[in-house]
């Protein structure tokens, strides 16, 4: 008893104990219902069984049965067009953001702290904001489009099916935008700023620099930016909520969304269970990605 | 000799901050040129502006004959060894060698040839494929060397290479560099803190302080003939002593004011009476046996290296005696020093000039 405590108080125990809290902490509130919901997927589940833990077991059942629906590609479509549109929206937006301010002209820290209020901002306000924005009889992005001639009729943004997706990504471009150029920003200002008047003195022109020094450099912070916006992206809800709903008719819908709509909505917990489990994958996908390219830093 | 590299008029403002003033300096085509002074005077400034990465404020800077005030840096044909080396981390030491080369669009098959053509020069070519964070200091220093190199540049410019590396191999680097010079037959600016690194390197010294050079010429001239007080005492170690001194009846002795009067002979004439500082370079005083010493000195502190003695004294003014004989000294002796009269140097007392 007296080794063990001297060991937690100056020995590798209290290592452990340090590594173990969290580790404990994560199990429980992340792990186990990572695991209970990935139970799920194989079993049948109804409001008469939700209480209990041991249902019928019913194997990959609800994997075909899900793929079965018609709406499943579709979905599955419209997630992968919401994310890669948010994070090519959010990256290029940010990173074009991030090298304006890195110039720093007088009040450039200012502006950019300035942009950090869409991310402060919940999404259910931000979602609130641009269903003024996109109305389509009163909003401001019609009145914009129309006044510089580039369309002649009203789009109903969030009714339409054929733009009521885009209306949510250009939302949540708008909301991760802010969040990927400050990354950015850090990335661009580790850079060592002599490997740029040494690249200057060898002949290289802006354009060749950024090409052979910045993207280079960032290499590990863009790695990071893209796998966590994926992750942010396969959760943002809150958007789709405020502005579609997933409608008109399932063309703005998302698995995430889906997955929330089938088990809280229509109560088949067991496909909602199915579709976090699809997601999890390419989350955990997106993870390693992120984890690699941390630990992959160039460090001078 | 054609000029190189030619500054007249040369000032350079930070906002109000006055950090050259006034640089007229020109390099002959071949020559290595240091640039000396204590931290802060304005070498960095000095040449960063000749690389073009900062801009002179008034003057002109001429590199081969053509103006360059308003050349940005990558059309002035100079390269740079910085003291961080500023290697590129991403790239190997070859593709590090050879970025210049690739970024004028040089083949690759040639590039690659010269890079292992320079570096077998520098000792590289085992290296080639490493990283720079797979490389000591040392190592580093050869990279940053080799890029130089490589490009055949108009000027090499060095800001403090060697700052970064321990004593030894610091004296190793200084003759390499100084042979690679002449073997390519480059014209170099080379900054530097350390006088000794200056001296041993350059055919030519520049001496600043405040943005003012203060004298400029051949290592020997600036030691045999420092035209102030302030690069006396910056060339040479230990530093020159610096006594007050009165100019005697006759204007050929001066009265040395080193506790108590004594008096040395000169071999020149000077304005009697006259206030003046008298130098004397510790490695000129000689410790005599009693009775044939100019002036006798009381001895406060001995410290020897083996090779010599450094014998300071316990006067108000402090003078310090080189000596390279083992003749045993204590503290609290009195020793008789002489000094030949030629090695005498005299500063007026007020501007601090050589008289
Ligand atoms: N970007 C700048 N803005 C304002 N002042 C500057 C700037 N760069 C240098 N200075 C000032 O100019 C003076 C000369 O600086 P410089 O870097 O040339 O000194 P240095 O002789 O190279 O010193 P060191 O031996 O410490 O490197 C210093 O007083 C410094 O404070
Ligand atoms: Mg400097």
């Amino acid at each position: 008893m007296k080794r063990l405590l001297s060991s937690v108080r100056d020995g590798s125990g209290f290592d452990i104990v340090l590594v173990a809290l969290p580790l404990g902490f994560l199990f429980l509130m992340a792990g186990l219902p990572l695991l209970y919901n990935i139970l799920m997927s194989f079993q049948e589940v109804d409001m008469f069984s939700l209480g209990t833990f041991l249902r019928p077991f019913v194997g990959f059942k609800n994997y075909t049965d899900l793929f079965a629906q018609p709406e499943t590609w579709p979905i599955l479509g419209n997630t992968a067009i919401f994310v890669i549109g948010s994070i090519a929206g959010q990256f290029l937006i940010g990173f074009g953001l991030a090298l304006f301010f890195w110039v720093n002209f007088p009040g450039a820290s200012w502006l950019r702290g300035l942009f950090l209020v869409s991310w402060v901002m919940p999404g259910l306000v931000v979602g609130a904001i641009w269903n003024w924005i996109l109305s389509g009889d009163f909003g401001v992005l019609n009145f914009m489009l129309r006044e510089t001639g580039i369309i002649s009729g009203n789009i109903f943004w969030r009714s339409d099916p054929n733009y009521s997706l885009y209306a949510v990504i250009m939302a949540n471009i708008w909301l991760g935008t802010a969040f990927n150029m400050i990354l950015l920003s850090v990335g661009l200002a580790s850079i060592p700023g002599d490997l740029y008047e040494a690249a200057e003195l060898d002949g290289a022109n802006a354009w060749q620099r950024f090409w052979t020094i910045t993207l280079p450099m960032m290499r590990s912070t863009i790695g990071a930016i893209v796998s966590l916006g994926l992750i942010f992206t396969l959760q943002q809800f809150d958007l789709f909520a405020a502005i579609t709903s997933g409608g008109p008719n399932n063309s703005s819908n998302v698995t995430q969304y889906w997955a929330w709509d089938l088990s809280f909505r229509q109560y088949d917990f067991a496909k909602g269970a199915t579709i976090s489990v699809i997601m999890i994958v390419f989350v955990m996908f997106a993870s390693v990605v992120y984890v690699r390219s941390t630990r992959h830093e160039v460090r001078g | 000799m054609t000029k190189q590299i030619e500054l007249s008029g040369v000032n350079k403002y930070y906002g109000a901050f006055h950090a050259l003033k006034n640089i007229d300096l020109s390099i002959d085509k071949g020559s290595f040129v240091a640039l000396v002074g204590p931290s802060g005077c304005g070498k960095s400034t000095l040449l960063r502006s000749l690389a073009g990465l900062e801009s002179i404020s008034t003057g002109d800077l001429k590199i081969a004959g053509e103006l360059m005030n308003n050349v940005p840096p990558r059309k002035r044909d100079i390269a740079m060894v910085f003291q961080s080396y500023a290697l590129y981390p991403h790239m190997t030491v070859e593709q590090n060698l050879t970025y210049s080369l690739r970024i004028r669009g040089v083949a690759k098959a040639e590039a690659r040839k010269a890079a292992e053509e320079v570096a077998a020069t520098t000792g590289l070519s085992q290296l080639l494929g490493r990283y720079p964070r797979e490389l000591s200091g040392g190592q580093r220093q050869r990279v940053a060397m080799s890029r130089a190199i490589i490009r055949h540049p108009k000027a090499f410019l060095f800001d403090e290479p060697l700052s970064n590396l321990d004593a030894a191999l610091r004296v190793h680097m200084r003759k390499e560099i100084r042979t690679l010079h002449d073997r390519l037959g480059a014209t170099s600016v080379y900054v530097t803190h350390d006088q000794i690194e200056a001296m041993t390197m350059a055919d030519h010294v520049v001496v600043m302080k405040d943005g003012v050079i203060e004298q400029q010429g051949a290592p020997l001239e600036l030691y045999d003939k420092p035209a102030n007080k302030f690069v006396a005492g910056f060339i040479g170690s230990p530093a020159m002593n610096f006594v007050p001194a009165v100019v005697g009846e006759d204007g050929r002795s001066l009265a040395v004011d080193v506790g108590e009067k004594q008096t040395i002979v000169l071999d020149r004439q000077l304005q009697p009476g006259r206030k003046v500082t008298a130098g004397l370079r510790p490695e000129h005083l000689h410790f005599v046996e009693p009775g044939q010493g100019v002036f006798r000195l009381p001895v406060g502190i001995v410290e020897s290296t083996g090779s010599a003695t450094y014998i300071t004294t316990s006067t108000v003014a402090e003078v310090t005696i080189v000596e390279t004989s083992r003749r045993p000294v204590r503290t609290g002796d009195v020793i008789d020093v002489s000094i030949r009269p030629a090695d005498v140097h005299v500063f007026d007392g007020e501007t601090g000039l050589r008289v």
